[in-house]
């Protein structure tokens, strides 16, 4: 049972790490998606990667996957067909949303589709009041009415959704029982359950795109577990969810909302773990793949937990890591706009047809394209030689580009490189200065397919002095898996002001938040070791309708002084965010959480000894290089990664390739090879 | 000193990676405004923008929040420039303003901010920003004197401190003080915020490129619209209505002469003489009402600057309801805005055959509830959208908000903790949308409960008339408004509600396009 195995099964590749705790041997195995039954792929992709380390199915003693398919459910509207009770008099309330329109100036712009007809929204009268009493006890004959009406019209979920059910859930509670036994084998959503917190049109969109992927998740899961198990897997796999952590199959199958921002949660982790094993516990990750780009921050090497974001036009109300996504990858399409500005994305070509190099029919520049004209990218062989490219029809479309900006064609594809790096530093800033922290104090972590490729450049952009290339950029997701623990989060919305008075029911709030979390413990067979929580309280300025998260750690008991402690760093917190914090306005805490941790036995990276500063060994030759800093092509030494020992140093500019991502090192900057084999480039600022 | 323009040329790649920056601090600065503000107006109906301005006071960038908000944005930089010598600015310095005539607003409630930017101790940009501070309840509108206090262009924090008489004089003239003193912290708290990061573009690209490029930005929005315009047919283009209001219940006509010539295009307004109610426009106003309608309807991904004027000519009257002086009173002028962007693309739609939406429901309604004992004081504005109109290829969009304000909603869980109000329905008005092949948006129902005795200010249009339809669609349903289930007809700008009664509001739908058959 010493094998461990993280599965990252995507759009295009199925991603498999497989790491042997005994050995400490780390394997990688990528095979094809099978879009149409992603449980097909990943099972014999697992089984392909045990056969090339030789090991079988029944020594794996952990099975971790990262899954877009309820991410995908929900883009291409595939869940299930969905309806929703809720008070009566507010059917139309997940549609109005917050009655903004999509697109200030777009008259032809449209709301993203509502999850739930029309017609499958219906009322039942029952009123809950702002103070939590009951105004209208619940119809029971209408509900039952309105469940029948739903049952025949075919609805496959149920969503419930009434006004302050996070305050008092009395009457959703007994609805949920009654839509259990009017019709059996539902799948039931309930907003009390899903995300008991204040604001109801987010609450009930939350509760609605869990039901609405409920069923899609459930038959996704039980065919994987079906095929796991006929090939032999002995353990529970586990499933991410967004929030970094990985939860078991049967907690993701009531709570498939959980995993929707799971893909690139995990490669946050993996960058976390590797920035702690190699002092750099300040990160910035950046992860460029073919149409985006993601980006985190990691303070002390923690990921800031958001309680809310807006998922593909959905808000949802879910623990999840503060990542953002960019539309700037790869395959973002360069073109001159109406007003002769050069703009690059968001528009991108996709893995199909691809950039202008793959030859399969798209006439627009792309960042790759770019790349390529530029040499930064091999311009003959991407994938180490498995795939041939076009240089000349990527440099033929970048010169028409290039002709009506009035530049040169190299100044063009270089243009195309330093607004997609502004995109991207736009979205840094999002979730540095935005925040209140300064880029200038960590080290960016690259990776993904363009990561490495463009990092230096964005560097230099934000000003930062450090970048890290981890040893395997291409499959950090499925890396994460191996390094990620069990996580669970919960929640309880009561506002509060934070003075001393509150103490007894806070007090007994965080005991309502322990017990379900040791409920949890002993249903994921956590040990008592093992166990970790982590408590959070989202507070406010009384009046202010945002709330700040701060982090306590472990909470032994609640006192006048732990309050004490809340405040003071609130202060900081608001202070850090917006810039002032008044120490006289009255505080309120809002919504408690706790994160309950099970830590796991996770991979460890072996040090390796100091091979000395001489590359040589791993020089592949040379290739002309296009530079602004240089003004034209200058000869560049191309190393190969796989070859790269650590001690070993690179003057730049220089291009280091290996299968799945090439790492550029711009003139004037030196990288070196630490001992865990991740190269590590001082920008000279 | 100001920065004189360059004219060094600069790379399109700069311009675009310094507007790039500029638009991420005005956004920057509005989520800082929303989120450490303490008003439901605010906080989580983000009534309120921010922008960039380069030293003379033309907009560089402005966050996408009002476009009404753009009218306070183009005249306070030069209102404030008109008053004070720059050597009289100096770092650290804030302006505050708000009146119509003189301080480069709207209307009163629209409180403006604006914080100096030095680079090496020359004056070279300006942070600005505005929110919609909901006070002045139970005010008169027969003149500008009797909707709130009026304040010039005047210092309220000089070099980092807080004028405390000037701030004194402003809050003893507001109704909620504790809550106008709120926002405007979280307002300075924006403009620290945009100081700072502009401080590290200058830093990082020095201030004569920083300039450049904002130059750049300027004749770049010119020439996309130019661009745009040059796709209409060349011509006159009439489009003609009336105008009426819970204020000016007898219809008044309004029109507009849209002429095109090359890349050029000319609005003429006609209307009557401005009114003694709060319905009249100030120049900023329909400025930001012309640039809004022209944008949206040629070319809505033009980048939100100033350079977008230049191809525009806007004529009307003085002294009208479209282009009013002083002492018009002017606190309702949203709704007259949002149907002059109806004229607008009414007139384009004739240029621009299956181009434009049918009109939308036509108005901003709002309902300003404001309690009647003083010793108990709260107000609460909610403002509803309402139908869009058709689109040439699919339908309107059911209850949103319409062109020139994007506010959102109060959650009823918060409104309900906030104010004594229950919401009884809020859902989308069935039957309210005009027909055709692409049906109208529907308006909104919002039934209130009222739970203490208080006043009721309604505001809006298209109560006696009806958005129009294009190509044989049907017009929308007016707005209906009802106390008790009685329909109020007319509409009074006032009334007094005991506790336990209700009101209605159900907005107008959008017109329908193309008629069946």
């Amino acid at each position: 049972m010493s094998w461990r195995i993280g599965v990252d099964s995507g759009g295009t590749f199925c991603d498999i790490c497989l790491y042997d705790q005994e050995g400490g041997q780390l394997a990688i195995w990528k095979v094809s998606s099978t879009p149409d039954d992603p449980s097909r792929g990943i099972a014999a992709g697992v089984s392909e990667g045990l056969e090339t380390v030789g090991a079988a199915m029944s020594q794996v003693g952990f099975l971790g996957h990262g899954t877009t398919v309820g991410t995908n459910a929900l883009i291409q509207h595939k869940g299930a067909r969905t309806g929703l009770i809720t008070t009566r008099g507010f059917r139309d309330l997940i549609e109005i949303g917050r009655q903004r329109r999509p697109s200030l100036y777009d008259l032809n712009a449209d709301k993203t589709p509502v999850l739930v007809d029309r017609d499958l929204r219906l009322e039942v009268s029952e009123r809950v009041r702002s103070d939590g009493s009951v105004a209208v006890p619940l119809n029971e004959a209408e509900l039952r009415e309105a469940v029948r009406a739903l049952r025949d019209a075919g609805v496959a979920a149920i969503a419930i959704g009434f006004l302050y059910a996070f305050l008092n859930p009395e009457n959703e509670r007994r609805a949920r029982e009654i839509v259990e036994q009017t019709f059996p084998g539902v799948f039931i959503s309930a907003s009390y359950v899903v995300a008991p917190e204040f604001r109801e049109y987010e609450r009930f969109s939350t509760t609605v795109v869990n039901a609405y992927l409920g069923p899609v998740m459930e038959n996704y899961i039980n065919r994987l577990e079906t095929r796991l198990q006929e090939q032999g897997l002995k353990v529970a796999p586990g499933i991410t969810q967004s929030n970094g952590g990985v939860i078991s199959f049967e907690a993701a199958r009531t709570l498939p909302v959980r995993t929707v921002l799971s893909g690139p949660s995990t490669g946050v982790v993996a960058a976390q773990k590797i920035g702690m094993t190699i002092g750099e516990p300040n990160l910035i990750t950046f992860d460029m793949g073919g149409t985006s780009s993601d980006v985190a921050l990691l303070k002390e090497g923690k990921c800031r937990l958001m309680g809310e974001a807006n998922v593909h036009g959905y808000p949802i109300k879910a623990p999840m890591l503060d990542i953002h996504t960019v539309g700037a990858g790869g395959g973002s399409l360069a073109f001159r706009d109406a007003g002769g500005l050069l703009k690059v994305g968001p528009q991108s070509c996709g893995a199909d047809p691809g950039p202008v190099c793959y030859d399969k029919g798209n006439k627009t520049p792309s960042t790759t394209d770019a790349n390529v004209v530029l040499h930064t990218l091999n311009p003959e062989f991407l994938l180490g030689g498995r795939m041939k490219i076009n240089h000349d029809g990527a440099y033929s479309q970048i010169a028409l580009l290039a002709e009506t900006l009035g530049l040169d064609v190299m100044e063009a594809a270089q243009g195309i490189i330093s607004v997609v790096t502004a995109n991207m530093a736009r979205a840094v800033r999002v979730i540095s200065v935005q925040k209140g922290h300064d880029p200038r104090d960590y080290a960016l972590m690259a990776f993904g397919g363009a990561g490495p490729l463009h990092a230096a450049r964005l560097a230099l952009e934000l000003e930062m002095k450090r970048v890290i290339i981890p040893l395997t950029p291409g499959v950090m997701c499925a890396l994460g898996l191996l390094l990620t623990d069990l996580r669970a989060d919960f929640s309880v919305t009561r506002i509060l002001p934070a003075q001393d008075d509150s103490v007894a029911v806070i007090a007994e709030l965080v005991g309502s938040l322990r017990r379900q979390a040791d409920a949890w413990f002993l249903a994921e067979n956590v040990e008592e070791g093992a166990r970790s929580l982590t408590f959070t309280a989202d507070m406010r300025y009384a009046g202010q309708n945002y709330e700040l998260p701060v982090a306590i750690g472990e909470l032994d008991g609640v006192t006048a002084e732990t309050i004490g402690h809340f405040v003071t760093a609130f202060r900081q917190v608001h202070t850090e965010q917006y810039g002032f914090a008044s120490t006289t306005d009255p505080i309120q805490f809002v919504t408690f959480r706790v994160q309950a941790g099970g830590r796991i036995e996770s991979a460890n990276f072996p040090a390796h000894d100091d091979a000395g500063p001489d590359a040589g060994t791993a020089l592949l030759g040379t290739r002309e290089i296009w530079f602004p800093e240089t003004g034209g092509f200058t000869a560049c030494p191309v190393y190969d990664r796989s070859r790269l020992r650590a001690g070993n140093v690179l003057h730049g500019p220089a291009v280091v390739e290996q299968m799945d991502a090439t790492t550029v090192i711009l003139p004037g900057m030196t990288a070196h090879v630490e001992p865990h084999l991740n190269i590590i480039i001082e920008t000279g600022l | 000193m100001t920065q004189p323009s360059k004219t060094t040329p600069i790379s399109p790649v700069t311009v675009e990676v310094i507007g790039s920056a500029l638009a991420s601090i005005a956004e920057e600065m509005g989520e800082a405004l929303v989120r450490s503000s303490i008003s439901t107006n605010i906080k989580e109906r983000r009534d309120c923008s921010t922008a960039i301005c380069d030293a003379a006071g033309l907009i560089l960038s402005q966050a996408e929040h009002i476009p009404m908000h753009l009218g306070s944005f183009v005249a306070f930089i030069p209102a404030i420039l008109d008053r004070y010598a720059v050597a009289d600015i100096h770092p650290g310095d804030i302006f505050i303003g708000n009146d119509a005539y003189e301080g480069g607003g709207t209307h009163l409630p629209d409180f403006v901010l604006a914080e100096p930017v030095f680079c090496e101790n020359i004056l070279s940009a300006w942070v600005i920003n505005t929110a919609h501070h909901a006070d002045f309840a139970d005010r008169g509108h027969a003149h500008i004197f009797q909707e709130g206090i009026r304040i010039p262009p005047v210092r309220l924090v000089r070099q980092g401190v807080t004028e405390d008489a000037v701030q004194s004089m402003i809050l003893l003239n507001c109704q909620s003080p504790t809550e106008r003193l709120s926002d405007l912290r979280a307002q300075r708290a924006a403009c620290r915020l945009g100081v700072v990061r502009l401080k590290d573009l200058f830093r990082k690209y020095g201030a004569p490129t920083v300039a450049a490029a904002g130059q750049a930005l300027l004749d770049h929005a010119e020439r996309r619209l130019r661009a745009a315009i040059a796709t209409v047919p060349d011509g006159r283009y009439d489009f003609d209505d009336v105008f009426e209001s819970p204020e000016t219940p007898q219809p008044l006509p309004i029109g507009v002469t849209v002429s095109v010539k090359a890349d050029e295009m000319t609005l003429a307004f006609r209307a009557p003489a401005q009114v003694r109610s709060s319905v009249n426009m100030t120049y900023t106003a329909l400025f930001a009402t012309v640039c809004y309608a022209v944008k949206a309807a040629l070319d809505p991904d033009a980048p939100p600057n100033s350079g977008l004027a230049r191809p525009l000519h806007i004529e009307a009257p003085a002294g009208s309801l479209l282009n009013c002086v002083s002492p018009a009173a002017v606190n309702g002028r949203i709704n007259t805005c949002q149907r002059v962007v109806d004229l607008i693309h009414g007139a384009l739609a004739r240029a621009l055959p299956a181009r434009l939406p049918a009109a939308g429901c036509g108005a901003a309604v709002s309902a300003l509830f404001s309690s009647d004992n003083m010793a108990d004081h709260w107000i609460y504005l909610d403002v509803l959208g309402g139908g869009g109109g058709a689109r040439p290829a699919k339908s309107g969009m059911d209850g949103v908000q319409q062109h020139m304000t994007n506010t959102s909603n109060l959650p009823i869980e918060a409104l309900e903790m906030e104010y004594p109000l229950e919401v009884v329905n809020y859902a989308f008005r069935d039957g309210s949308a005009g027909e055709g092949r692409h049906r109208g948006g529907m308006g909104l129902s919002r039934i209130y409960k009222v739970l203490k005795p208080c006043w009721l200010e309604l505001d809006g249009s298209r109560l006696a008339t009806r958005p129009w339809g294009l190509d044989g669609g049907g017009e929308g349903m007016n707005c209906v408004i009802r106390v008790d289930g009685q329909v109020l007809d007319p509409v009074p700008p006032i009334l007094h509600l005991d506790a336990a009664q209700q009101i209605e509001i159900h907005t107008a739908g959008g017109g329908g396009y193309d008629a069946w058959g």
